[in-house]
């Protein structure tokens, strides 16, 4: 059954294609198509973050399409971790004012002594910005839905728990909103840019353990 | 895109989603015995009594006469599956009582307001529940009681001993991180300062973009709670002996955490009524428990026995069975023996 999911998971991630969590400037008139990024930070966790990004220069609606994968820091860097596959799409242009949404697929990872637990999800942001070719300011919200998680259990925690029932859940596991803003610089093909805001649970109440986010980033355009 | 390509991105999509959502079995993270054990009203096989309007995981071991001894868990939310080397008093002829205080471990739990709703009155109910815990396993009046509390457990036996200084005979107090609610705010903080970077510290912050629950879904939280990991540096529980333990009890954490915080609860309070024994332990390789510490806190105390338990962590003066065996075990038993 997991590998029936993983693998009918994998069209999909391709079909999105890959979109690291691109904070572009969407008013730089570079021609270059590829994007490059490297981003450090803080998102449930300290992360450190690489992406790539295609731009497709459709007059109307201009799009970036990628790949991002993150990991948080610790002593085992590969047991959690995090792809994201999507789209950046500009939808509306008014002045140096624009409009942008970022929809990825997002499949996790978390390991430790008690479980390892896999998550196909969904984020969506839309961000509002003001866009000048040497720099930019915006706001963002967003939503990241975990839609459907496998668990596995260790031996150590069935030693807690026995009858602990391993396998996919569903409906949704998880779901968090989050909101802030990010700024950039742009000079000679590349960027860099600075995330910050903060992050609340579904319920509007709940905050996770770390309740902010914040982002470095830098891209290198080819 | 051509329409086709679009056509075939749809099907493939919607294909996607079906097997997704086909092929979980239909489990839900909040669903009863499902990824947390399930508690005493949810499951009438676990060992129960009935208490101060709460249902709780609880048994008793040794003579029915006998003195005895209520070990009290720590947490708040933790249960007494680790205490259970306490077990081996039923053989010098005590009465040894365990139980999981209410929405902790396997026994019932209930809504965060019915806590914070009390305000600093929550702390007495958990007071309210040892009392009736007390009565339900007394068998005579002149029955004598010794509280046997460890980390919160021993907060709470403190507080009880001022509370009601005449109904105990005799405390065995096990690192309670503070008293007063500076001492323990000081204490967490020290105990849990991890490193940004540690896994440990990364691993709890990630496990929040899979799961996510709302304030009284206690399935969801007590999960999330028993998935940090068990092993701390600092206070070397679980690195020396490993601890066992059923379920946590986030809601009730969460809950005594935030009235603690808003009405700076001191556990000290009455104390100085109470003058049966005490016998203090304190963990050599517990980092944040100096022997500076061990004094602040035994300060609060009338005429202490401090006893600092060598080669061991927090957990490990009870749960390491060379140091419980032969130098915690022999120290308590010295003390019933001389009520």
């Amino acid at each position: 059954m997991k590998n029936i999911i993983y693998k009918a998971a994998l069209p999909l991630l391709l079909i999105l294609n890959t979109v690291n969590a691109q904070t572009i400037n969407w008013g730089s008139a570079s021609k270059e198509k590829h994007i490059l990024n490297a981003n450090i930070g803080a998102e449930y966790g300290v992360v450190f973050g690489l992406g790539y990004g295609y731009k497709l220069n459709n007059k109307l609606f201009p799009m970036t399409v990628g790949a991002g994968f993150s990991v948080p820091s610790g002593n085992n860097l590969l047991d959690d971790f995090k792809v994201k596959a999507g789209a950046n799409v500009r939808w509306v242009k008014v002045s140096d004012f624009q409009f942008s949404t970022i929809v990825q697929g997002v499949f996790r990872r978390f390991e430790n002594e008690n479980a390892a637990i896999a998550n196909f999800g969904l984020d969506m942001t839309g961000i509002v910005g003001y866009y000048r070719p040497k720099w930019f300011g915006g706001v963002e919200v967003g939503f990241d839905k975990a839609i459907v998680t496998h668990f596995r259990h260790t031996e150590h925690y069935k030693e807690i728990y026995p009858d602990v029932k391993n396998g996919w859940y569903e409906p949704a596991t998880g779901g968090n909103f989050y909101y802030g803003i990010q700024a950039g610089y742009t000079f000679s093909r590349q960027d860099m840019y600075v995330k910050l805001g903060n992050i609340v649970s579904q319920d509007f109440k709940t905050k996770p353990l770390l309740p902010f986010y914040v982002q470095i980033g830098y891209n290198y355009k080819l | 895109m051509t329409v086709s390509k679009k056509k075939n991105v749809a099907v493939a999509a919607f294909t996607l989603l079906t097997l997704l959502f086909s092929c979980t079995d239909g489990r839900t993270i909040d669903g009863p015995g499902n990824l947390v054990p399930k508690t005493v009203d949810q499951d009438s096989s676990l060992p129960s009594i009935f208490a101060n309007g709460a249902m709780l995981h609880s048994e008793a071991f040794g003579p029915e006469n006998g003195t005895i001894v209520i070990a009290l868990h720590g947490g708040p939310g933790g249960d007494y599956r680790y205490l259970l080397n306490a077990k081996d008093l039923a053989t010098e002829g005590f009465r040894v009582v365990f139980y999981d205080q209410r929405g902790s471990g396997l026994s019932q739990r209930f809504p965060k307001k019915s806590y914070t709703s009390l305000g600093a009155g929550a702390a007495d109910v958990m007071y309210d529940e040892l009392h009736a815990v007390i009565a339900h396993y007394r068998k005579n009046p002149g029955q004598k009681v010794v509280l046997l509390g460890h980390s919160w457990g021993a907060i709470l036996a403190s507080g009880y001993a001022g509370k009601y200084p005449d109904d105990i005979q005799g405390l065995v107090l096990c690192e309670p991180g503070g008293l007063k609610w500076n001492d323990i705010e000081d204490y967490v903080k020290e105990s849990r300062s991890f490193k940004l970077w540690s896994e440990i510290l990364n691993d709890a912050a990630y496990m929040d973009q899979f799961i996510s629950g709302k304030e009284d879904q206690h399935e969801i939280l007590d999960y999330k709670m028993s998935m940090l990991a068990s092993k701390n540096d600092i206070t070397g529980e679980g690195v020396f002996d490993p601890s066992m333990s059923w379920r946590s009890g986030a809601v009730v954490m969460d809950a005594l955490f935030d009235v603690g915080e808003k009405y700076n609860i001191d556990f000290s309070q009455g104390l100085q009524n109470y003058s049966g024994p005490v016998l203090f332990f304190y963990s050599e390789r517990n980092k944040a428990y100096p022997d500076s510490w061990a004094q602040k806190i035994t300060s609060s105390y009338y005429h202490p026995t401090i006893v600092k338990i060598s080669g061991v962590g927090h957990d490990g003066i009870i749960t390491n069975s060379n140091a419980w065996n032969n130098q915690t075990k022999p120290k308590i038993i010295n003390l019933i023996e001389g009520l």
